[in-house]
């Protein structure tokens, strides 16, 4: 009993405090600007990866998928599970496989087809690709 | 390592250049390139410089920034760039002394890139092996025209009079070199074949090298052609920060939250300059 009221004691000064905390967090002015080169990483990581999820949800594509008995939902859990690196591995074997061209057109579709029978253990185009069975 | 330049004299080039002539194989440009480059392009302007000994990296950035109106001389950039150890001049020095000079400086690495940029109108610089695996003769030269039809491409390669290799030469001389290209340009000019992306990043490393009046000027130039990306806006304000310019620092921070109002460190670094504005 007295091991429940000291825990339960313990629970309210760990949340008040930090309560306090997360409310200084916010007010409390940040000690420097925070660097382009970090923003760069994330969002552009963050662009590459909708870009794709975009094109895996575009109608035709998923006509494409729907048709290789793959259900769609799946694709993009298989496709939201892969790292910024992979991603961006991914990306650049894409522009090298297609020679530099513009590979947002008909290309691009194959490959991200190619991407998802590759993640569904179907193919195994892109070198990086886990299959997950 | 084999990014290094240690050998770019005269002779040497000339005779290794003669036995790879004896075995090259054509070049197909149907099979090499995947966009309709135009039969001949070519760069004026870009000045012929004499290296000094090992010099050829130096020379060749000497060489493209002259072209673009700047006065610098190959010795100015051997101080940021060779390496007097090493007698030669490595691929990420070549970059980086690019950089410390305020220019944007990206690499390409494919024909359809090198073709795309000399379309452009902008010179490249490339990394070659004039010599073979087991012999190798490190070089760099500045790629300043093409002509599918004649089967040239014209370098300017450290000497004083424009050399001419056939295609099948260079390609596998630029092979050897694993197809190292480096575009440099002067902050206000954009490469034509490399994506938003790698432009951004290379604003944010002149960010890095203290060159913040070229990056500003880098992320003006990218916010004009991509006038929707935020993160050209957030370059331009810290870059404006950076240089004491807390006003202009502000506007460009409120363009960035204007383009997308969800960003924390937009808004955050907006509130820090306004902070200290208000302070």
């Amino acid at each position: 009993m007295g091991f429940l009221n000291l825990s339960k004691k313990g629970i309210a000064i760990a949340l008040s405090a930090q309560m306090v905390l997360a409310t200084q967090a916010v007010t409390m002015a940040q000690a420097e600007m925070l660097g382009t080169d970090q923003a760069i990483s994330k969002y552009t990581a963050l662009a590459n990866r909708n870009v794709l999820m975009d094109e895996i949800k575009r109608d035709d594509v998923q006509a494409e998928i729907v048709a290789l008995g793959v259900d769609p939902a799946e694709a993009e859990a298989r496709l939201a599970a892969l790292s910024d690196a992979e991603i961006a591995t991914m990306l650049m074997q894409m522009e090298n496989d297609s020679a530099g061209a513009d590979i947002l057109g008909t290309l691009f579709t194959v490959f991200v087809i190619l991407l998802v029978t590759d993640l569904l253990c179907f193919t195994r185009f892109f070198n990086f690709t886990r299959c997950v069975r | 390592m084999r990014a290094l330049a240690p050998l770019c004299k005269r002779l040497v080039c000339l005779l290794a250049l003669c036995w790879l002539a004896a075995c090259a194989q054509p070049f197909e440009p149907d099979e090499r390139l995947s966009f309709d480059a135009p039969t001949r392009a070519n760069v004026t302007g870009v000045p012929l410089i004499q290296q000094e000994d090992f010099f050829c990296g130096p020379a060749s950035i000497a060489m493209v920034m002259q072209w673009a109106g700047s006065e610098i001389t190959q010795q100015d950039v051997a101080a940021l760039a060779f390496n007097p150890g090493a007698g030669g001049t490595y691929l990420a020095d070549m970059i980086g002394s690019s950089r410390r000079l305020g220019q944007l400086a990206v690499q390409i690495n494919d024909f359809d890139q090198l073709l795309a940029e000399v379309t452009a109108g902008h010179p490249v610089i490339v990394f070659q092996n004039l010599g073979l695996g087991v012999f190798p003769v490190w070089h760099y030269g500045v790629v300043t025209g093409y002509d599918l039809a004649k089967d040239e491409v014209y370098l300017n390669s450290g000497q004083l009079d424009q050399m001419v290799m056939a295609f099948a030469v260079f390609e596998r001389t630029w092979r050897r070199g694993d197809y190292w290209g480096l575009v440099v340009l002067p902050p206000d000019q954009l490469p034509a074949s490399v994506s938003e992306a790698d432009i951004l990043s290379a604003a944010a490393a002149l960010e890095r090298v203290g060159q913040h009046q070229a990056a500003a000027t880098l992320y003006e130039t990218g916010a004009a052609k991509w006038p929707d990306n935020w993160l050209w806006q957030f370059g331009l304000g810290n870059a404006r920060y950076a240089m004491g310019d807390l006003r202009g620092a502000r506007r460009a921070l409120r363009r960035a939250r204007a383009l997308d109002p969800s960003i924390p460190e937009v808004r955050a670094n907006l509130a820090f300059v306004n902070s200290e504005l208000a302070g």
